[in-house]
């Protein structure tokens, strides 16, 4: 995967142009709006299942830009990434690509929660990116902005249910018409942009803001609920300006572990990756954060941002007299910025300069100023709001370029959506990314993947498919999305995960590649086969480890180092020995060559499985249960509030709102109990044996259900 | 769906085992414990009764039978009654004298192994034997309604039997709610607050240090001072697992209490029922201040009888917290009598009706305010001073008021003359004979067992931490998670979420 050699960019923007020449009065299975980390993953994922598929990005040479920080990967995140990677997506071999700077996170904590971490080299991951999709077959891309998204009125037989016809772009006369559209416009849903005490529209600097018209319908026509959320970055730091001297050196592993399975080895090679720097905040920084208070109407505002990537404002107003940490990480191999992580900030442009220079290695810091502007402003309509954006921008961009800013946009409130991503209410409409509230690259990758495949999945008459909290990290994410919801900006961590011990990095492949090519249809073949003789292996080399059955004497004559307890089993086999701490399966396999050295490639991998073995084991009958329980449906179609069952008032109306689509979710409501529950099942039982109605999709679903639904039981 | 890959990975690894012919491991003879666990749980009714029925279902039932009953070799023949000594599995000591019967799945009523041990009632004897059979390895309380559940899955249950269950669950989660309630208002209770919330700080640290610690700046002490923790709740659970002291007594039968406005009468109601001056009782509005208790016998059931003081705003701090506990005791109650004083009624019964209404629903606790139904079963209404009235309009007001649907049962009595009582006895008497036919309500036996048996949950999982602390802190964080776990289903479960809180809050995390 890492020997393909990549084609130029400009080929590749003139073939996507020549394409777009005459693609806009095409049909498509599958139209995906938005080029970020989503909708490269949606569209990706789309083709692959079979849909022809067509992503609209307003700026082709942004698809795939990183727009905030320069990495991928970490604790939760990593393994989000590893998932992605099990289940065909493009971001880990992105990673593996772009990096130039790998390191395993957390790696004396556990291999359950190690985090796979990459700095990235911002174009080289872009041009992976729109290389990768240039490649998929099937999948069109197409420059311009959507102006409306094309919705049926309601369907009087099914009332509130509309069902998406396509997209118009601007400047088009004719619509492009599609079985589904995928929406992952990121912070563009009515996104402001913040600086010191100015405002103006936009969901990222340097872009136009998207039509108003998206949101009018979301909201107006198909009655969609939405909050406001917040978000920002900081500078970027000119590196000969900072006086590296001062800052302590991080340096990356001395062996780069790849994201992908497919991927034995990183492009950048270990000796060349280049190092982060670490530095502190000082009390000057605090003194100016409140001095300038009053010039900041961002941080002033109570819209939520995430508590867990604050702004440096909101890190010493809350946690005053500390020193917090500020990670200098580089923007590429050849690039001449740092990325400042922790100083994300909205103050004045010369105010952020006199903030960073409080840190004594960048006292002389210089915030990067770009040498020309970008084309996109002169084709921007002139209404009032535009007008003053174009004058706030050439603001910032005669003096600073590119300094720190806040976004503040809606979000759709993500419990409206299925566990598919598409829109209760609206058959063909999927949302990924920022726009059901979350932040970060991988999680938006996450959903983009997975809205991508059901898109296509409903385009093509297929049933939709849904993944388990107790399968994958990715289904801890959209379980938590469509059944919780978000009260802030959404952030994977391991501790979200109940099963984190058995969904670890290092097996991901095994929990979703097969899965990925048997049901969902979204993994090659090439890769299936390799996860295939990776699964054969392991079970063979468990199965050569667990026949080593010997006594005490035996092992402690073959392995004289271990420490053997006499009592606890009298035949202790060879995976009860690998799980002792000082034990490694390379030690074993040199006392038992015959047996044990054609296994040698998967050492790490079965020693990790020895250890974690005694706790998966206590987790399948828990697993077992939610998964009997996911797999009872509730007909998204029922009418709660007059649903002939004993149910009080208030159940009423939190599955009212709520609407989940298994009885699993409901049973994790915050006010269902366990009675509530029990009616329900009942209720589900018996009507869904009685009625089977003519419906395209819900008849497939129903007749794959019925073996499923014999064998369901209650909750505990 | 199949379960996970991974898991396949496993049955396989067995599957060639097996065919290879090695002898058996561990994983195999452990394999029927993880797929089920067995439960036991009283199943006979609280209350004086000759003969207590405590049942189990699951795998384990077998192992429980042998060793409690004396029955090394051979279980019993299905189905028969055997009369046997009931012992301690551990200790040896005998617990009663009893029968024991046998019933292998899947003729059983849950479809499981179960066995029924019937006991002499007396509260020492039931909890030692449900103490002993928590003490077996595998078995663990019943959830409320896990019987029924089980059966149900089984396809025992019929039709009609399936939709009561429901309701039967309702039943049995709100009793055993209420019981909850009543512990953890005392001194117990705080005790396992404070342990339930030092945990999740615990549990909460280290989870920080694995999700941030790389990152930011969590300082290194961090995972020190969860150490020390631990060690002292262990250190406690320990002790309070070995104490064979109780810290309170608990209250023991059906939980009624009196409750209503000021000089309606409730004091008076009190002596009245248990025929002696166990209350003060003046003209005065607001003489009740404090929870006057006593314990009766009603028609063979044991119940505790509290009077309350009248519900009104008080600028007096000690009348203040008089009705504050008043209403907690309501919260806690199995059975509420709420006393009107029938001169204040309106004769026409619809604006009667109103009235009781409106007053019902200040004496509710707030979480319980109706939404369309009124909880008629844990309501009875209690119309004194009914002597005030004159005849004609009395029986009126009786004859109406009984046509007022959604109205919890009237009785018109008067404490004076005592008319009416007899009435009233009759139909408190059918209430707590309905209560008291829930194995749960009133029974602290059960609840002290149950609350046991996670306790020592809670502590075997601590040790989990302190084994993996220095190897893994995945699985050492698993031990803690599993600890919370358990002491969660005494003082409620606590969600991702809530961790989530204690970490922002406790550290500056900003990656």
């Amino acid at each position: 995967m890492l020997t393909k050699k990549l084609p130029p960019l400009q080929s590749f923007l003139v073939q996507v142009s020549r394409r777009a020449s005459h693609v806009a009065r095409q049909q498509y299975d599958v139209i995906v709006v938005g080029g970020g980390h989503a909708g490269t993953e949606a569209a990706a994922a789309a083709a692959r299942v079979g849909a022809q598929t067509l992503l609209v990005s307003q700026k082709i040479h942004t698809i795939g830009a990183l727009s905030c920080n320069p990495s991928l990967g970490g604790v939760g995140k990593g393994q989000l990434v590893k998932e992605i990677d099990a289940l065909d997506g493009v971001c880990g071999r992105a990673g593996d690509w772009a990096g130039i700077h790998f390191s395993i996170l957390n790696r004396s904590k556990g291999p359950a929660v190690w985090g796979p971490r990459a700095q990235l080299d911002r174009q080289r991951y872009r041009e992976f990116i729109q290389s990768e999709l240039l490649s998929t077959p099937r999948l069109t891309v197409l420059e311009g902005s959507v102006e409306e998204l094309l919705v049926t009125e309601p369907n009087p037989e099914e009332p509130g249910q509309h069902r998406v016809t396509g997209i118009r772009l601007a400047n088009e006369s004719h619509p492009i018409s599609a079985s589904s559209v995928i929406l992952t416009t990121g912070t563009f849903l009515s996104g402001s942009l913040f600086m010191g005490q100015t405002t103006s529209p936009g969901g990222r600097i340097g872009d136009a803001p998207s039509s108003a018209g998206l949101s009018h319908t979301l909201r107006e026509r198909l009655g969609l609920r939405t909050g406001r959320l917040r978000t920002g970055t900081p500078p970027r730091i000119v590196k000969d300006s900072v006086d590296l001297s001062l800052a302590q050196l991080h340096p990356p592993d001395s062996h780069s572990t790849p994201f992908s399975f497919l991927n034995t080895h990183t492009r950048c090679k270990p000796e060349e990756q280049l190092p982060c720097y670490l530095t502190y905040t000082t009390p000057g920084v605090e003194r100016v954060v409140k001095e300038s208070l009053h010039l900041n109407c961002h941080i002033q505002q109570d819209t939520k941002g995430p508590r867990y990537c604050p702004s440096i404002e909101s890190r010493v107003l809350r946690f005053p007299g500390r020193s917090h940490r500020v990670w200098l990480e580089p923007e590429g191999m050849t690039s001449d910025l740092l990325y400042p992580q922790g100083l994300s900030m909205t103050m004045p442009p010369d105010v952020q300069l006199r903030l960073i220079r409080e840190i004594p290695a960048m006292h002389r810091a210089e915030i990067h100023t770009p040498g020309t502007l970008p084309d996109i402003y002169v084709c921007l309509q002139l209404t009032d709001l535009t007008v003053k954006f174009y004058l706030n921008a050439s603001y910032f961009l005669g003096r600073w370029w590119f300094p720190g800013y806040g976004v503040q946009y809606d979000f759709v409130c993500p419990t409206q959506l299925s566990p598919a991503l598409q829109v209760k209410s609206t058959q063909g409409l999927f949302l990924a990314g920022q726009i059901n509230g979350t932040t970060g690259y991988e999680e938006a990758a996450a959903q983009g993947l997975w809205a991508g495949v059901n898109a296509a999945r409903w385009a093509l008459s297929m049933p939709a498919v849904a993944l388990s909290r107790t399968e994958s990290y990715i289904g801890v994410l959209i379980d938590d999305l469509v059944s919780r919801g978000v009260t802030e900006p959404y952030r994977m961590f391991t501790s979200r995960a109940e099963f984190r011990t058995t969904l670890r990095p290092d097996n991901a492949d095994l929990r979703l590649t097969l899965k990925g090519f048997e049901e969902v249809g979204c993994v090659s073949s090439f890769r299936y086969q390799k996860a295939v003789r990776v699964r054969d292996s392991l079970q063979d080399a468990l199965a050569a480890l667990q026949s080593l059955a010997l006594s005490p004497s035996i092992w402690r004559k073959k392995m004289p180092d271990i420490p053997m307890s006499e009592t606890k089993n009298n035949v202790p086999t060879g995976m009860d020995i690998l799980q002792y701490n000082d034990v490694s399966f390379e030690t074993m396999a040199s006392a038992f060559p015959e047996c044990l050295s054609p296994y040698m490639e998967f050492s790490q991998r079965l020693k990790i499985e020895a250890v974690y073995r005694p706790h998966s084991e206590q987790q399948r009958k828990e697993i077992e249960r939610i998964q009997r329980e996911e797999n009872m449906s509730l007909p998204q179609d029922i009418d709660y509030l007059s649903l002939p069952v004993s149910l009080s008032q208030e159940v009423r109306e939190i599955l009212d709102r709520v609407r989940p689509s298994t009885l699993g979710a409901a049973t994790r409501l915050q006010g269902i109990t366990p009675a509530a529950v029990v009616h329900l099942l009942n209720y589900v039982r018996h009507t869904g044996q009685k009625e089977r109605r003519p419906h395209r999709y819900r008849t497939d679903q129903r007749e794959d259900e019925e073996p499923r639904a014999r064998n369901t039981s209650l909750p505990r | 769906m199949q379960p996970s890959v991974y898991h396949g990975v496993w049955r396989a690894a067995v599957h060639t085992l097996r065919t290879r012919g090695t002898p058996p491991c561990r994983l195999l003879s452990t394999a029927p414990l993880a797929d089920a666990e067995t439960i036991f749980a009283l199943s006979s009714g609280h209350g004086r009764c000759g003969v207590a029925v405590v049942r189990t279902s699951g795998p384990a039932s077998a192992t429980a039978l042998k060793h409690m009953a004396g029955l090394t070799r051979n279980l019993p023949p299905p189905r028969t009654a055997l009369l046997r000594s009931i012992t301690h599995p551990q200790s040896k000591e005998v617990l009663d004298r009893g029968l024991v019967l046998w019933f292998p799945a899947p003729h059983s009523f849950t479809g499981e192994d179960c066995v029924e041990f019937h006991i002499h009632g007396g509260p020492a004897v039931i909890t030692a034997v449900l103490q002993a059979l928590g003490s077996v390895a595998g078995m663990r309380p019943a959830d409320a309604g896990e019987f029924t559940r089980r059966a149900f899955q089984a396809g025992k249950l019929g039709l009609t039997e399936v939709e009561g269950l429901g309701d039967l669950i309702h039943a049995e989660t709100e009793a055993q709610r209420r019981q909850a309630l009543r512990q953890m208002s005392g001194e117990l209770g705080r005790l396992y607050q404070d342990w339930s919330h030092r945990l999740k700080r615990c549990l909460a640290h280290v989870e920080a240090f694995i999700d941030f610690s790389e990152d930011e700046l969590i300082e290194d002490g961090v995972l020190n001072q969860v150490d020390s923790s631990v060690c002292d709740l262990q250190a406690e659970m320990e002790r309070h697992l070995k104490d064979e002291r109780r810290g309170e007594r608990l209250r023991s039968g059906v939980q009624v209490v009196i409750a209503g406005a000021t000089n309606a009468g409730k004091s008076s109601l009190l002596n009245t029922l248990c025929q002696r001056p166990a209350a003060i009782v003046s003209p005065i509005a607001g003489t009740t201040r404090d929870v006057v208790e006593t314990a009766l016998d009603i028609g063979g059931f044991p119940i505790l009888l509290s009077d309350t003081a009248g519900l009104r705003d008080s600028p007096d701090l000690v009348e203040r917290e008089g009705v504050r506990r008043a209403r907690e005791r309501v919260e806690q109650a199995d059975l509420t009598l709420v006393v009107v004083d029938c001169a204040q009624l309106s004769s026409a019964a619809q604006q009667a009706a109103a009235f009781i209404r409106g007053h019902l629903t200040s004496v509710l606790p707030t979480q319980e305010q109706p939404e369309t139904v009124f909880p008629t079963d844990r309501f009875l209404l209690v119309l004194n001073k009914s002597d005030l009235l004159p005849e004609e309009q009395k029986q009126k007001l009786d004859r109406e008021l009984r046509c007022v649907s959604g109205l919890p049962p009237v009785c018109l009595i008067s404490c004076h003359t005592n008319e009416g009582l007899q009435d009233f006895l009759t139909v408190l008497h059918s209430s707590v004979k309905t209560l008291c036919g829930d194995p749960l309500s009133g029974a602290p036996t059960l609840t002290q067992a149950r609350h046991r048996a996670h306790l020592q949950q809670c502590f075997a999982a601590l040790a989990q931490y302190q084994r993996y602390r220095d190897m893994d802190m995945a699985l050492a964080a698993e031990g803690v998670r599993l600890a919370l776990t358990s002491l969660g289903r005494i003082t409620g479960r606590v969600g991702a979420e809530e961790i989530l809180d204690i970490i922002f809050k406790d550290f500056c995390i900003g990656k």
